[in-house]
Order: C-alpha cells, then structure tokens, then sequence
C-alpha cells in the first residue's frame, strides 16, 4: 500500500460569521503504487482540499494520511515542512502556477539543487531530459513562462513535478483551464508518462469525462465524502449511487446529436459545505431518498469487492 | 424563412495597432432559429456577439461588415435606437453570473428596472417579474425578489440573469458561455431551462461556446471558428457527423466521447491557434493541419457553401453520408 | 544563441525613460559639480554689488538681494535636495519594505503590529508630522531625512506587504512549499522578485515627492537654515522678490520641477522595463 487515506477531516472555521465549512467529512482512501485514482466530484465536494492535505500544505483537523505506515501529517505542524514531499501536486491553472520571473529551465533545475537530488555536473542533462521527456525543446529553457502557451506551462508544471521523483502525483484538474484542443495533448502525455516511469496519479476533475479516460478506480465525491468508489468501468458501466448517476446523465453527449433530453435526473444545487444536510447529505436531492436518509450517514459499504457505495438505499 | 440576424464580412480590429481579430465573418440566423458558435480562447467568437450589442471593449472596433438586424444594420443606428434593441428584442447572458447582476440591489428591482426602464406595459409588474422567476425555476420567488444576488447560489443566480433577459420577450438570446462557470448537473438544468423556453417563446439564439459538447443537442446549426475567422457552417448533424474541415474534425476526435468505454489515445492536434493578425494570406489552420498542401499556404479559403453547408477549406474532407 | 535581452535594454527602448534618465543624470553631475566645490561662485557669497542682477554671463542664473550666485546656489540647493531625498527614501525602504514583506509573509500578530502601526502613522497629513518630528529633533539634513525616513516608512510597508500577500497565495508558492523549498528561498527567489518591480518604481516616485516634502519643510522655515541653500528655501526667500526679480523664483522652481519630473518618468520606464510580461509585446 502506498498512500492511506484514513477518516480524515477538514474543517475551515470562519470568523466573521461563525460558521464552519466541512471541506471533508471523515473520508477513507487507498491509492496503491502504479495505480491512478480519480477523484470526480462538483464545487464544494472536497477534492482540492484532499489534495492540499496529502502534500502537506494544510493539515486534516482529525484522522490521519499515512505513507508507507509512517504518519505523514498529524496534529497542527507539519513534518514535510523543507522537505521534499513524496507527493507532488500540478495545479489546475497554468497562469499562476509557475514562477513569472524564473525561466523554466532554472524553475527546474532548482528542485534538483535545493535538494541535491544529482550531482552538480548532471543537472543540467537531467533539466534537458526532463523538458524532452514533457514534449518540450531543449531551446525554450531559457523563456519566461509567459512566453509559453497555456498547455506547454501545464508540461513544465508536469516535468517540475517529475523532477523531485514524487511516489505520487496529484493533478487537480490539469486540462480544465487548458483549450480543447490543447486537452487531448496533455492527457496523452500523462498517459504516456505513466507508462514509461510506472507513475502513481491521483487525478482530480469535475469532468468524469477526463477521470474516465485516465483512472483505474473512480471515487465519486458529495460535499466532503466518497459516496462510490470502484473500477472505472464498473462505476461507469453499473453506477449504484444516485449521484453517480445523475453526474453520468449530465455530461453533454456529442456522439448522440439531436433533441435534447429535456428531463433533468438531478433537481436542485448542492448545498453550503457551512450547512451540510443531516443523515445522508445528498438526501435533499435525492430521487430515491426515504425518511430514513435524514437521520444516519450512510457507510461506503462493498456491493462487490472492487465497487463500494455509500447509501442505505442501495445497499441493504 | 426572413433573416433574423445577419452578419456580414464583419471584420474587427484593435483599434491602436490594428491588429486583426476576426475577419470576415459571415452569419446568418433566421428566426426561431439557434445556432451555436464554437471555438477555443482567441477565436473571436465572443467579440463577434459582443460587436451585435454594440458592446465591444475600449480599444476594439469594428471595421468593416454589416450587422443586420430585422431590416436594420445594428452599426449605423442611433444610440437612442441601440439602446431599445438591447435588452427589448436582442438580450445577453454572460459567463459569469456573479458579475452580470449589481451586487448592492435586490433581485427584485434589478428586474423591475428592465421593466422600468423600456417603458414595458405590463398591468402589474411585480407579478409579471414573479411569474418570470418561477419560469426559470427559482423556487420561493416572493424571497427571491427580496434577495441580493450574494444570497443566490451560481445556478440561481444564472438562473436571475436568464429571468431579467427573458422578461422583456427579446426575439434574439445571445449566451456567451453561461453555463462554463457551473457545476455539470447545474450546467444541465441551465442547458434543459435554456431548451424549453425557446422552444416555448420561438426565440433564436445564438450560443456561444468553447464546448462542442453543450451544443450538440442544443441548436440546430453550428459554426465554427478559428483564428478569427468561420471555417465551417452547418446543421448540428452535419457538423458533428461528418465534419468537413480538417480543424472540426481534429476538435470533434480529441474529445472523450462520454458513452463510450473506450480509451484509447485521444487524437490530438499539434501545436496552438496562430493570433489572428499574424495569419495573412494562407489557411489559418495550414501549420497544424495533416492534410496541408502548397495551395493551403499561399491562399486563403473562403466559405464555400454547398447547400446548407459551408466550409472554408481547399480539401474538405470528403462528407460519409 | 540570441543573447536574451535584459532589462536594461527594455528600458532604453522607452523614449520617456530616456529622458527621464538624462534629466536625472543632469541634476545629479550639478549636484556632484557642487560638492567638489566646482561651482563657478561660492554659493555663500555675498556680493552686494551685484545684487539683483538678472541673468547674464557672470551669473548664468542671475543674483539674489544679496548678490549671491543663484545658479550655484540652485545646484548647491539640489546636492542638499537630492541627499535628504536619497537617505530619507533609502531608509524609509530598508524599514518599510524589511516589515512590509516579512509583515506579509509570516501574518499572524507580526502582521497586526505593522498594520496598525503604519496605519497610525498614515493617518497623520504627511507634512503636518514631519513638520512635527523636525521641530523635536533638529534642523540638520540628517534629522530631515530621518523625519522624512518615518513619514514614508508606512507607504513603503504598503508597497510591499501588497504584493507579497497576493504572490503568497499564488500557486506557485505553494508549489515551492510542496517542494520543500526553505522560507528564506521562497521568500528571496520566489517572492522578492515578484514585488521588486512595485518597490523600485515607489523608490523613484518616493525620490520626487521626498524633494518635495524637504522643498516645503525648507519653505516652511525648518529643515535647511539660511544662509544655507535648498531649493525650498530659495523658492520661500524669492517670493517677495519675483514681482521684480523673476530669476530668483524661475530657476529653482525649475530645478524642483526637472528633478521631480525626470524622476517619475525614470519610475515609469522602471515598472514597464522590469515586468517581463509587459515587455514581451514590445
């Protein structure tokens, strides 16, 4: 096992108005060497926020993320702190995640002498394979990240990541920002990384579209819980849970063109991560909802042994 | 059928430097008709339904091309006379709903002000506004009027923006983007409201978007935009069926088709759009394209109509049906 | 390989920057001029003779009601000028920028402590308080600049503290934390680069509204004493003479006016030559 994601919790209060927003709400995860998980969920369910936890930018308020069996974050300080972190993140937009007035090769290079990953004299080669291994020249080292297109940033973010030989890369939502046709080159590419270095990727999007392309095991997240984790075929094939159904349902289909569908599987919005639904919190919207749902949060529980569901209506 | 809405040669430039931002663009939409225009970041399909309104930024401007509009070209009227067109017959729905309403005035008068303002007879405004917001779905419209728009969730608040546009029967919607910036299941109760009242009202639309997933059911023909120009036009069928230029085609392949199980490499297209004012006279799409000939490089294709069906494109790829 | 241009070359592209430099240049060889003691007059001399004389071969400039050369006391008066202005902002930038960036990026009560303080300070009308810490601590050019050095601090804090709390939350930063990049490296590759621009244009406008300020305090009777020369001064004791003896007002004013202009042009130029974004469309 690499990477145990165990009842975590995240909790943001809000001083002014005194509330707090329930980012995550006790969620269980494994992601296994080689493997890709894809979180897919919409606004407020959560999947940045596990994804600054795991890194070690902020630290869960309860439950613990554990590498390898060692604790990786636990109480308020966190012991990556001027460490390399084994887990590497590539950040959704392009524009603000890397460094205006460093060049790309020297945004590189640094990962690898900050840390004396390689000797001094087999930097420089290593920034050149790295740039060449993401589809970049060895001549743009010396640009500015203005003077690259949205999708060649999103590689130098990638090849930054790749230099600090992660155990694990996060990509929170690596092509959203990017333009369609620019989307199909970088997620090729991170299937092909995948292959060549026997990579482990969490990947993060609220297109199930994407996750479906590049995930071996979908969880399916609703403010701040998995409600279905499985294969991606199985999710995709055999969704249990009425979200997950709802969320395949509403990806716009162009290989059917005609009349639109006008019935809506899903009424409603998803409420305030500040006031969560008691008992199931997607019961508010749920088709199948009973009196029941309101009163106790549903377990993930397996229905088989690669797919679990969260919802007492499903499983009983 | 009578053109609602034509644009011709419309060509727009920066205003300092004169540098070319769309040329040429031809459009044509008659009424009850919708029709998408899709393309990616600097295609300038936001400025060619900005430049309908007369709502161009500082520093762009329209140099050349007509915008016809019900038998009046929208560009040489009176402001006077602009003003009414907007907001009466043609009215717009942006990107972002948060921005779209004023943040410091209910809901309820921003809406009452529509009316106010073009001198709309209604009997009773106050109701026809809660019959409007009960239209687009916002459920408790009583406290909706008494709302400010911070107090609205992203869809609600589209869900306002697409009231307050609705309110005065406009013959022409103009979307630009409107459902980018929500959720997907928000995006479809938008997409199913946005179907159902034109359908009702016989209204045209023009839909602008980067995602050829929203509107291949939503339209009924499309256009596509690239560096500045149209290099495709179509029925909805036609373009998602058998896409004649190479650039439709290359979009439609690199997309993921949701329904299906397959996964193999997605087709992608090298490289990145050119800027507009740096194509000159040769097919924008010549460097990216696999199809590329001499004559692709030293002339420019214009739209080549075939019946309902344009393409700008010296090779089209020849149609499967 | 194409040498990749550096900033200094973006700079000298900029018609206005150019010039903002030259005037800059000029005012301070006259000041050098002055300090070597190279004026053609000794700026203290009095030649009652020659009192009120308008501008002519001897002096360039014309004479004061005392005979004194105005054009060497114009140039003596912007040696003074340009000092305060140069220590005042020089000091003003080391405290300022030192707890505006530290300030912002550390947060937390540090970050109250500043705020509040140079809140305070900035409630004050500027020339009110440096009138104030003048009065308490002296008339030398060095308790002008260090009257001036308080005054500023807050503005420099600003300038900082700004763009370090937006470069802060940049992703970017937190793709160096993620990295395990120490604090001082974050802060001196990834955060100080990013803020350098805004603080070397507000050094170059700070230089001019520092002439400024030590014009008025000068004007107002403190800072420099006569017979010592300052461009305020000179424009205060010229007042009652302009209405027969134009000289005595135009020059120095004109001098005030050179180096304030030349220095917000050279500010100008700075912030356009130093964003790299902003040059690449040139």
């Amino acid at each position: 096992m690499t990477l145990v994601i165990d009842n975590v919790f995240k909790k943001y209060p809000i001083r002014q108005s005194k509330t707090v927003v329930n980012a995550l709400n006790g969620i269980s995860l494994n992601i296994s060497k080689g493997q890709t998980l894809g979180i897919v969920g919409e606004s407020g369910c959560g999947k940045s926020t596990l994804a600054r936890l795991i890194v070690g930018l902020e630290s869960p308020t309860q439950g613990a993320i554990t590498w390898r069996d060692n604790v990786l974050l636990r109480g308020s300080k966190n012991q990556w702190r001027n460490h390399l972190s084994p887990a590497q993140l590539v950040f959704q937009d392009p524009y603000s995640s890397l460094n205006p007035r460093q060049r790309i090769g020297e945004c590189i290079r640094e990962v690898i002498s900050a840390h004396n990953l390689r000797k001094k004299e087999e930097i420089d080669s290593r920034v050149t394979e790295l740039l060449k291994v993401v589809g970049i020249s060895e001549d743009m080292k010396n640009r500015y990240p203005h003077q690259l297109s949205g999708g060649q940033r999103q590689r130098v973010s990638i090849a930054r990541a790749l230099a600090a030989e992660p155990e694990l890369i996060i990509l929170d939502e690596p092509v959203s920002a990017l333009d369609v046709s620019v989307r199909a080159d970088v997620m090729n590419l991170l299937v092909d990384l995948r292959k060549e270095f026997g990579l482990t990727y969490l990947f993060i999007s609220h297109d199930l579209s994407m996750v479906r392309h590049i995930s071996d095991v979908i969880a399916v997240m609703y403010l701040g819980r998995v409600v279905e984790l499985g294969t991606w075929d199985e999710v995709l094939d055999n969704p249990q849970h009425p979200y997950t159904k709802a969320l395949i349902a509403a990806i716009p289909d162009h290989s059917q063109v005609g009349q639109m569908d006008l019935t809506v599987s899903l009424e409603g919005e998803v409420p305030s991560p500040t006031n969560i639904p008691l008992g199931c919190a997607f019961h508010v919207r749920c088709p199948i909802a009973v009196p029941n749902c309101s009163k106790m949060i549903p377990q993930l529980l397996p229905i088989k042994s690669s797919q679990s569901v969260a919802c007492s209506e499903v499983v009983k | 059928m009578r053109d609602l809405l034509s644009l011709q040669g419309l060509s727009i430039q920066t205003s300092s430097d004169k540098r070319s931002l769309t040329a040429d663009v031809n459009i044509s939409l008659v009424e009850g008709e919708a029709l998408g225009i899709v393309g990616e970041s600097g295609s300038g399909k936001t400025l060619t339904a900005l430049s309908i309104l007369g709502l161009l930024p500082r520093g762009v401007e329209v140099v050349s091309g007509e915008i016809n509009f019900n038998g009046e070209n929208l560009l040489s009227l009176e402001p006077e006379r602009l003003r009414e067109i907007r907001g009466k017959e043609i009215s717009m729905v942006y990107q972002d709903p948060m921005t779209a309403l004023n943040p410091v005035m209910t809901v309820g008068n921003q809406l009452l002000e529509v009316l106010d303002y073009h001198n709309h007879e209604v009997k009773n405004p106050e109701s026809h506004v809660r019959e409007s917001l009960i239209e687009v779905g916002i459920p408790d419209p009583e406290r909706a009027l008494k709302s400010y728009p911070h107090e609205f969730s992203g869809g609600m608040r589209q869900r306002a923006v697409i009231a307050m546009s609705l309110l005065l029967s406009p013959k022409l919607l103009i979307a630009d983007e409107p459902t980018t910036a929500l959720d997907v299941t928000i995006q479809r109760q938008i997409l199913s409201l946005v179907s159902k009242q034109r359908s009702r009202r016989q209204m045209s639309m023009l839909w602008i978007t980067h995602d050829l997933g929203v509107v291949a059911n939503l339209v009924d023909r499309v256009a596509v935009m690239y560096a500045g120009r149209i290099v495709e036009v179509g029925t909805t069928k036609q373009i998602f069926n058998s896409p004649q230029h190479p650039y439709t085609q290359g979009l439609l392949a690199s997309l993921p088709v949701a329904s299906s199980r397959s996964r193999s490499r997605l087709a992608s297209i090298p490289g990145v759009p050119p800027k507009p004012w740096l194509v000159g006279q040769s097919c924008s799409f010549a460097d990216r394209c696999q199809f590329v000939q001499i004559r692709c490089r030293e002339s420019l294709p214009l739209l080549d109509a075939q019946g309902s069906k344009s393409v700008a494109c010296f090779y089209p790829i020849a149609s499967s049906t | 390989m194409k040498r990749e241009k550096n900033w200094v070359n973006y700079y000298l592209q900029s018609t206005s920057g150019i010039v903002g430099a030259v005037l800059v240049l000029i005012m301070i060889t006259l000041s050098l001029i002055s300090a070597f003691g190279l004026a053609p007059h000794d700026p203290l001399e009095q030649n009652p003779m020659d009192a009120l004389q308008g501008p002519n071969g001897t002096y360039w400039f014309g004479t004061d009601q005392f005979g004194r050369d105005i054009f060497s006391r114009s140039i003596d008066g912007m040696r003074r000028s340009l000092s305060v202005a140069l220590l005042s902002v020089g000091l003003a930038t080391l405290f300022g920028v030192t707890l505006g960036v530290v300030g912002g990026y550390l947060g937390r009560w540090i970050d109250n402590i500043v705020v509040r303080t140079s809140d305070v300070i900035f409630a004050f009308p500027a020339i009110l308080l440096a009138l104030a810490i003048v009065n308490s601590l002296g008339n030398s050019w060095i308790d002008t600049s260090v009257a001036i050095a308080i005054v500023y601090t807050p503005i420099f804090i600003r300038v900082a503290r700004g763009p370090v709390l937006s470069v802060k939350e940049m992703d970017y930063i937190k793709s160096a934390r993620v990295l395990g990049y120490s604090s001082p490296r974050i802060l001196g590759r990834h955060i100080m680069p990013n803020v350098f621009a805004p603080i070397v244009v507000q050094v170059a406008l700070s230089l001019s509204w520092a002439i400024l300020t030590e014009s008025g305090l000068s004007f107002l009777g403190l800072g420099t004493q006569p017979p010592d020369a300052s461009l305020g001064l000179m424009v205060s004791e010229a007042q009652a003479l302009a209405a027969f003896a134009w000289w005595s007002l135009a020059f120095p004013s004109i001098f005030i006016t050179i180096v304030v202009i030349g220095l917000n042009l050279v500010g100008d130029g700075l912030r356009d030559a130093l964003d790299p974004a902003r040059r690449s469309t040139s």
